[in-house]
């Protein structure tokens, strides 16, 4: 055949169909959209970092450190002459507000802010918006401070109020409205501070020993950034890299795009899952369509087309209709990431957004097509079915299909599935995960739904009173392919929805609930040894109980078994799966890279080491024996963190102390049970090394309910070094978290159910020919519209009734295994989102389902009985 | 003496039908020469419309053999007995079985086109015009009446110009006037090209016309008879009074 003739039989094809493919094109749609909303929506914020990456970073340049710059580093020698730059400071602490007029024998009220002290020009790039409108370093005094304007509402201060940090006040001379190099999706400590660098020396916080993070901002000269890299590598390569990190605006954030790309696809298959239940609609549409084409194919088979002629004409029909579908899903996808800004503030940053983003489009209309294809070609094989005999006898039997068609067909759809699911995944294993873990969940809710159907087949329906059940049962028991397909499709929402908001319940639930009895609900850190009798005592006083305190020293790791940490971290880079047998499966998920960059960051970091003569309850020696070498300094190593660095028993760890080189040797491991919140440390060293150690003390409290405030706002007052850690509201921001992720998933599997009803109204539709002669028989025999109305009510009730009860079934089972094996947390029966399920998809089905079969109902008797002689 | 251009040897079809096995065709042996007329008569479920699908691959016997210009075809693939019916069989049903999407001139077209001949629109025109529907080619068969359905059918058989017809009953659907119009056309197109036609049909004076009468009964031939040597024209006479 002439691909010209092909293509104009293709479209002589479509003629007198197209009006059959408004739910072929709903189905599919729903899915695009929810794909193409993800995929814009990360790749414009991909897109917003890298165009405000100088803005992000608000310099060219930055090293970061947790020490300040070698004194001796000269960046003239390095070719860097006429580069400006800011030294940056910030650390944690907690800021007194005054005693209030009304009570001011007590301390006034408290806060954890994140302090940052710029010595310098600030920002370089991009806009630091303050009230009063004047620049940073007017604001800045040796006793001003500029605050976030949350923290003045939080605190009841105003502009020109008095402030202590570490103890001396500070006028309060402005408030931060926006900071360009902080996004507001990351997680934050506190609200924000600003002091000058001499503030900074007079509240004495960095003597006495809290930890610092020190940032160098860099901005080159007009015309030097073609040399941006170069002059990074020079840096580098000066500046040891186990030490400082140096960046680059080029890079745009890496961390904070590596973890938008994992939401992204996390949500990406989220997405696509209501594209595969889209799938199962257009399988649906197709098989509908076929079957009124029996006769025309039979009559082209006659004419001579052959069979492998017919199929594609087919297949190209879906892909046409692919198409059309894909295109409908982008515009609504586009649309959605348009206005999901202005509906979550919360949760997208709208200052980053790029709405046209031509890559997600295109991969809404190749998924989207590939779906319509793939999902379409079981049913396709129908084609190659169709006797051409019948076009002399209706009831010719159809033809056998050869084995292998029907092992390709399973193939090709398999293997695309996964083809997709990896795409979107950014990752072969996960990929194949996930399509296998959908084609179990479908499989398991067929089989339900088959289960159920035999079940009521049993039942003894003639004893049912009402004849509107009586019909809607009788209709459960010979469901027919299409209502299958779409209580499996709605099954398979409702259990990404059900699931999902189980698991967030559960987190919340676990996060607000009380603490164990005994664990502490704040620490305190930046003690310095000779406060801690007096911190001690005023805890004890205020009714703190379960006090454990440990000191803690600060070092970096140098060398293990001989080999420098420098060393480690090239052959690292280089193999990052070499000579680690025990690496956590969580970094395979992630792949490669996730896992070389956790075990990385083990390495390099500043590790806290304490000493102890005895190991806190929750720890259990797994190998070795504890202080059991007279002759040598040792410690004891966390089995998993052993594990990730390739540390044995037996080996020596040498540490760099403040300068101090110290060698332990690794004389047992052992396992904690984190989930105590007690204090626990990767690395525990036998007293009497480190007692000369600069040191601080660590402490976890345990406060009556209620007064974590009242001690924080009066240990500030006295030790205004100390810096308290509640628990709970980390935790809470930690939920916040979550709850942006878990709100994305659950209005994605929103999704998912929407293209499960748009299926179960397709099928509706497609039966109407059947129903029309139902309703007609049945008005005939004196039955009223509403009446019939009533009983197809009942008929699409028990259907959308045993799909959310199959698939909230199948999230109570994943939920309690992302629970319990996940989170390693206690199950806990919510009944709730059942019911809320069961409500929702009978509400949904019956809508949907009358909507579609608003036709049938209006069928006069006598039209249909008439067609039907 | 010529080769047949059909040759059905032995030819059987069995079809189960719920417990038990339905013989619709038992043994037939029957050669049709190139150029001939034969008629196969028979009352219905005598096997009439098997015997056609048989012979032009819809369908495929139980045993025995058809063989088109000497060459048996019941072994063909689909896509194999596709090509065979595209370049060798045209087909005209009681049904008339036009495809309901395409307009007349389409479904005249699509045989040509699927040749892949030159210039297949005047073909089509052509053709249309020789069945008297020249001004109808852009209307559906939705818009065109019964003997209009026919006679498009009859210029699609016709278009790509097949050595075979096989027509099945092509008055069946039609009223006696209609249906003598349609024959004369029929009869007339075959005339001119030469083709071989088998006619499936109940009615005797339908079969009158042809050169030979194959009477079916139970699958089997009855009988088979050399009709009386009449002009058409006077058989078409003799159908258009006899009733039914």
């Amino acid at each position: 055949m002439q691909p010209s003739f092909y293509f104009r039989a293709l479209l002589r094809e479509s003629r007198g169909s197209r009006g059959r493919f408004v739910f072929f094109v709903a189905c599919l749609s729903v899915g695009v959209a929810a794909v193409v909303a993800v995929a814009g929506l990360s790749s414009s914020l991909d897109e917003g970092i890298h165009k405000e990456a100088r803005q992000l970073l608000a310099a060219d340049l930055a090293v970061d450190a947790s020490r300040p710059l070698p004194p001796d580093l000269d960046l003239d020698k390095l070719g860097l002459a006429g580069v400006q730059r800011t030294e940056i400071r910030e650390t944690v602490t907690v800021v007194a507000a005054p005693p209030a007029a009304a009570t001011p024998d007590r301390p006034g009220a408290s806060q954890l802010v994140e302090l940052k002290v710029v010595k310098g020009e600030y920002p370089f790039y991009g806009e630091l918006k303050l009230r009063p409108q004047r620049p940073l370093s007017e604001l800045l005094r040796p006793d001003t401070a500029v605050v976030a304007a949350e923290m003045l509402t939080h605190l009841g201060l105003h502009i020109g109020d008095t402030l202590r940090i570490g103890g001396q006040p500070f006028r309060i001379a402005g408030e931060v409205l926006a900071e360009p190099d902080r996004v507001s999706v990351s997680m934050t400590l506190g609200p924000r501070v600003f002091l000058a660098a001499e503030g900074f020396d007079r509240t004495g916080l960095a003597a006495r020993g809290s930890r610092i993070g020190y940032r160098t901002l860099i901005k080159l000269p007009a015309g030097l950034d073609p040399a941006l890299e170069r002059i990074q590598e020079r840096l580098r390569s000066v500046l040891p890299e186990t030490v400082y990190r140096v960046q680059s605006y080029r890079e745009a954030q890496p961390s904070l795009r590596e973890n938008l790309a994992r939401v992204e696809r996390f949500l990406g298959l989220v997405a696509l899952l209501s594209l595969f239940v889209g799938g199962i609609g257009v399988a649906q549409s197709v098989r509908a369509w076929l079957a009124g084409r029996l006769d025309a194919i039979a009559i082209l088979k006659c004419l001579g087309m052959r069979p492998r002629e017919i199929f594609p004409l087919y297949l190209g029909q879906t892909a046409l209709l692919g198409l059309a579908g894909s295109v409908v899903g982008i515009v609504a996808g586009a649309a959605v990431e348009l206005l999901l800004p202005s509906l979550f503030p919360d949760l997208i940053p709208a200052e980053l957004i790029r709405p046209w983003q031509p890559l997600a489009l295109v991969r809404g209309l190749g998924l989207g097509v590939g779906v319509a294809v793939l999902f379409s070609l079981p049913p396709l094989s129908a084609v190659l079915r169709v006797p051409p005999a019948r076009v002399l006898r209706r009831e010719a039997e159809p033809l056998p299909i050869h084995r292998w068609t029907t092992a390709l067909t399973v193939v090709a759809l398999g293997l695309g599935v996964w083809i997709m699911a990896s795409v979107q995944a950014h990752s072969w294993d996960l990929g194949a995960r996930f399509t296998g873990g959908v084609a179990l969940a479908a499989g398991l809710l067929a089989g339900a739904a088959a289960l159920v159907s035999r079940w009521v087949r049993r039942l003894p329906r003639e004893a049912v009173r009402s004849l509107s059940l009586r019909h809607g049962l009788s209709a459960l028991a010979r469901p027919g392919a299409a209502a299958m397909s779409a209580i499996v499709a709605l099954g398979l929402g409702v259990l990404v929805v059900v699931a999902m908001s189980l698991v967030q319940q559960r987190l919340t639930a676990e996060i607000s609930a009380e603490v164990p009895r005994d664990a502490p609900t704040a620490f305190l850190i930046d003690i310095q040894p000779a406060q801690w009798p007096g911190v001690e005592a005023l805890l004890r006083q205020q009714g703190a109980t379960n006090i454990e305190s440990v000191p803690v020293v600060m070092a970096r790791l140098a060398a293990i078994d001989g080999t420098s940490v420098e060393e480690l971290a090239r052959t690292w880079d280089e193999n990052p799966g070499r000579g680690r047998p025990g690496e956590r499966r969580e970094g395979e998920h992630e792949g490669a890279r996730g896992g070389q960059r956790r075990g990385r960051w083990a390495l390099t970091r500043e590790q806290r080491l304490t000493y102890l003569r005895e190991l806190p309850k929750d720890n259990e020696i797994v190998a070795g024996k504890l202080w059991s070498d007279p002759r040598r300094a040792e410690v004891s190593v966390e089995q998993e963190y052993a594990e990730n660095l390739g540390i044995h028993l037996g080996s020596t760890l040498r540490f760099d102390i403040q300068g101090v080189p110290v060698d332990l040797a690794v004389t047992s491991l052992r396992t904690v049970d984190w989930r105590t919140f007690g204090i626990n440390f990767f690395l525990v060293v036998e007293p009497g090394v480190l007692d000369k150690a600069p040191q601080q003390r660590l402490a976890a409290i345990r406060l009556p309910r209620g007064s974590e405030q009242r001690v924080q706002d009066l240990l500030v007052a006295s030790y205004p070094n100390v810096t308290v850690l509640r628990i709970r509201e980390i935790l809470e921001k930690i939920v916040k978290v979550l709850d942006r992720i878990g709100l994305g998933i659950r209005f994605l599997g929103g999704f998912t159910v929407l293209a499960g009803v748009a299926i179960l109204a397709g099928a509706v539709s497609a039966g109407s020919a059947r129903r029309g002669r139902e309703v007609a028989l049945l008005k005939t025999l004196g039955m009223t519209r509403r009446g019939v109305a009533a009983a197809f009510a009942v008929e699409y009730a028990l259907i959308g009734l045993v799909a959310a009860a199959i698939g909230a079934g199948g999230g109570y089972l994943l939920a309690w295994g992302v629970i319990t094996r996940g989170f390693e947390m206690r199950w806990q029966l919510q009944p709730w989102p059942f019911a809320a399920a069961l409500l929702a998809g009978v509400v949904l089905t019956v809508l949907a389902g009358l909507a579609a079969s608003l036709r049938a109902l209006e069928m006069r008797p006598i039209e249909v009985l008439r067609t039907e002689s | 003496m010529t080769a047949p251009r059909i040759e059905l040897r032995h030819l059987t079809r069995r079809l189960p039908s719920g417990d038990r096995v339905l013989t619709i065709l038992d043994g037939v042996d029957l050669a049709v020469a190139p150029g001939e007329f034969v008629a196969v008569l028979g009352p219905s479920g005598s096997g009439k419309s098997t015997l056609l699908a048989l012979m032009a691959g819809l369908d495929r016997p139980t045993s025995g053999e058809v063989l088109i210009d000497g060459a048996p075809i019941q072994g063909l693939s689909e896509d194999r007995l596709a090509l065979l019916r595209r370049h060798t069989i045209g087909f005209v049903f009681q049904s008339f079985q036009l495809l309901g999407n395409l307009t007349a001139r389409e479904n005249v077209l699509l045989p040509v086109e699927l040749l892949g001949q030159p210039e297949p629109v005047r073909r089509a025109d052509e053709l249309l015009a020789a069945v008297g529907l020249a001004d109808r080619g852009h209307h559906y068969p939705s818009q065109l009446s019964g003997g209009e359905q026919q006679r498009v059918a009859l210029a699609r058989a016709f278009a790509a110009r097949p050595p075979i017809l096989l027509a099945d009953e092509p008055t069946g659907n039609l009223d006696g006037a209609t249906g003598r119009r349609v024959l004369q056309i029929l009869t007339d197109l075959r005339r001119q090209a030469g083709t071989t036609l088998v006619l499936v049909t109940h009615d005797p004076a339908v079969g009158a016309l042809a050169d030979r009468l194959i009477h079916l009964r139970d699958g089997r031939i009855e009988r088979e008879e050399a009709p009386m040597r009449m002009a058409s024209e006077t058989a078409l006479e003799i159908a258009a009074a006899s009733p039914g």
